[in-house]
């Protein structure tokens, strides 16, 4: 979200999300740079207070302006935008590593997150993911505007045409063991960002094929769908059960596998089975964790304002 | 001519006896995806046994090997009739390149002709994927490369689309890969719902065309079933 935008930022804290982008870079036109880079300090705490991370998105051309303005407590991650070679990295890495140290930010605190929005970029995405251990998060998106203006590649239509780019980022994230963000295909041909409907659908493709962290969204009508959809739903609860009792029937057997109900069990589907479980056990702590500090916040400010009649 | 590759648990007498007779071009005798670990043992010392019935049978054998156990499924099963092994979960240049030293000092002990044996490696990880190009060329042994169980091993799941995540990118990135290094490239580009041992003969003839299509040469499947399907797709 625009940081420079009041509304946004003031209600972010009870929107529900795990993540809220404040955004120096596309949401804020040029003229208001510097006065988004003097909000950055006391909205990180404005919209974190409800157990939500705050990340801020700087500009590729002011690195050092809008890192001294965001690398402050509560920050989370700095999205750096079109990165392109591992060198930006680093420099981003040097003076963050310098502002924790000033700022009392224990050391490492602050993740790097770079996107890969350029044919220069995706030619060099392995450099790039191994260029910090700040970068701790790394992989595809659903494919931006950037990225297809830079490439000349057409937005919305009914095929994956990001099958390379998506791959290269991808292995460079699994082959660092970095938590990997995929994108698995979804057809947007209408070009909407605020259908939920569709975010569901995107999320729900993207927890399917085993994936946990969202690329975030841009409209808060999204933000339900996209918990909704990256958290197993109780029939796939069930079903995770069902299948580690049917592979306890190969203890013992000598047997590698075994099909029941023209299903395949074996270790590999126990071991999905296994992550199936423990992820919605996740989803659960985290949901409870993020409604006990937005309970918390209302409560303070009940006190702060005594009910009117 | 190797259109089809079947994958057999070396430990299953019957199914081992019962291959030649598979269609197959090739048999793989596996030791490590098909074989539970109490078995594996005992498998490893009956096979020189399995590795000259099946060649006398009239059909390539090569076995499938742990990398992590190298030394002993090496041991177990260069004897004369092998062709090669298959590495699984085959990772970095160097591995191979232990693995060709080996291979050389039990040709010399067990009176095999040197540099006889081929390795095909199994890029079944994603750092096995990221080193391909280097893998390849570990070696004059490497003759093929092979994406093996990668959707399992890796944990590539179906999207929407039916097509298994990640594996349109690294299937194509191998087969250039394997052709730059000039190697073969075996796989069948496999959709879901069809994986491995479910698929049906229908399923994996149609995987093969498409495999066939994108510059796949054979297959590897887990079930007779799926022998004849393969030898025609890649026909």
């Amino acid at each position: 979200m625009p940081v420079v935008t009041p509304r946004f930022v003031d209600h972010a804290w009870r929107r529900g999300c795990d993540f809220v982008t404040l955004d120096l870079e596309d949401s804020v036109p040029r003229h208001l740079k510097a006065h988004a880079r003097s909000l950055i300090k006391d909205a990180i705490p404005n919209v974190s207070k409800g157990g939500t991370e705050a990340f801020t998105r700087i500009n590729h051309d002011f690195v050092r302006a809008d890192l001294e303005a965001v690398v402050w407590p509560g920050l989370a991650k700095v999205v750096y935008p079109k990165t392109e070679h591992a060198e930006e990295v680093r420099l981003l890495d040097a003076i963050i590593t310098r502002l924790e140290r000033e700022r009392g930010i224990h050391p490492g605190t602050v993740e790097i997150g770079p996107n890969i929005e350029t044919a220069v970029g995706v030619t060099n995405v392995f450099e790039i993911a191994v260029a910090s251990p700040r970068v701790r998060e790394f992989g595809s998106t659903t494919g931006g505007y950037d990225l297809s203006r830079d490439l000349g590649v057409e937005m919305f239509v009914d095929f994956d045409q990001f099958v390379y780019v998506k791959g290269e980022a991808e292995l460079a994230a699994r082959t660092l063991g970095l938590r990997v963000r995929g994108a698995p295909f979804v057809a947007n041909t209408s070009g909407s960002v605020s259908d939920p409907d569709r975010a569901f659908r995107q999320a729900e493709a993207a927890r399917r094929c085993g994936f946990r962290v969202s690329g975030g969204g841009l409209n808060p009508a999204t933000v339900e769908s996209q918990n909704v959809g990256y958290m197993p739903s109780d029939e796939d609860v069930r079903d995770a059960h069902w299948v580690l009792e049917q592979y306890q029937r190969l203890e013992g057997t000598g047997e590698t596998w075994l099909e029941v109900e023209s299903r395949l069990i074996d270790r590999y589907e126990a071991a999905r089975a296994r992550d199936t479980l423990e992820w919605a056990e996740l989803c659960a702590e985290r949901n409870l964790e993020k409604a006990q500090a937005v309970a918390r916040v209302k409560a303070a400010m009940a006190a702060q304002t005594p009910a009117q009649k | 001519m190797r259109r089809s590759w079947l994958l057999v648990p070396a430990s299953k007498a019957e199914q081992v006896a019962a291959a030649p007779r598979a269609g197959a071009d090739v048999i793989v005798l596996d030791l490590v995806e098909l074989v539970a670990e109490e078995d594996k043992f005992e498998t490893r010392e009956r096979l020189q046994g399995a590795v000259a019935a099946v060649s006398a049978g009239g059909v390539e054998v090569f076995v499938q090997i742990d990398p992590e156990l190298c030394y002993a499924d090496l041991h177990a099963c260069v004897w004369p009739g092998l062709a090669g092994v298959v590495v699984s979960r085959a990772e970095s240049p160097q591995q191979i390149v232990e693995i060709d030293e080996q291979l050389g000092r039990l040709e010399h002990e067990r009176g095999i002709l040197p540099g006889a044996l081929k390795i095909v490696a199994a890029l079944e990880t994603a750092r096995g994927n990221h080193a391909a190009y280097d893998v390849a060329r570990a070696s004059p042994r490497v003759c093929g490369l092979t994406l093996g169980r990668a959707d399992l091993v890796m944990d590539l799941r179906p999207e929407p689309s039916g097509e298994i995540h990640l594996m349109p990118y690294l299937m194509q990135r191998l087969i250039i890969i394997a052709r730059a290094a000039g190697v073969t490239p075996v796989g069948a580009w496999w959709r879901a719902p069809d994986r491995g041992l479910l698929a049906t003969p229908e399923h994996s003839y149609q995987a093969g065309q498409r495999g066939r299509a994108i510059g796949f040469k054979g297959a590897m499947c887990l079930r007779a079933n799926q022998v004849e399907p393969l030898n025609r797709a890649y026909s």
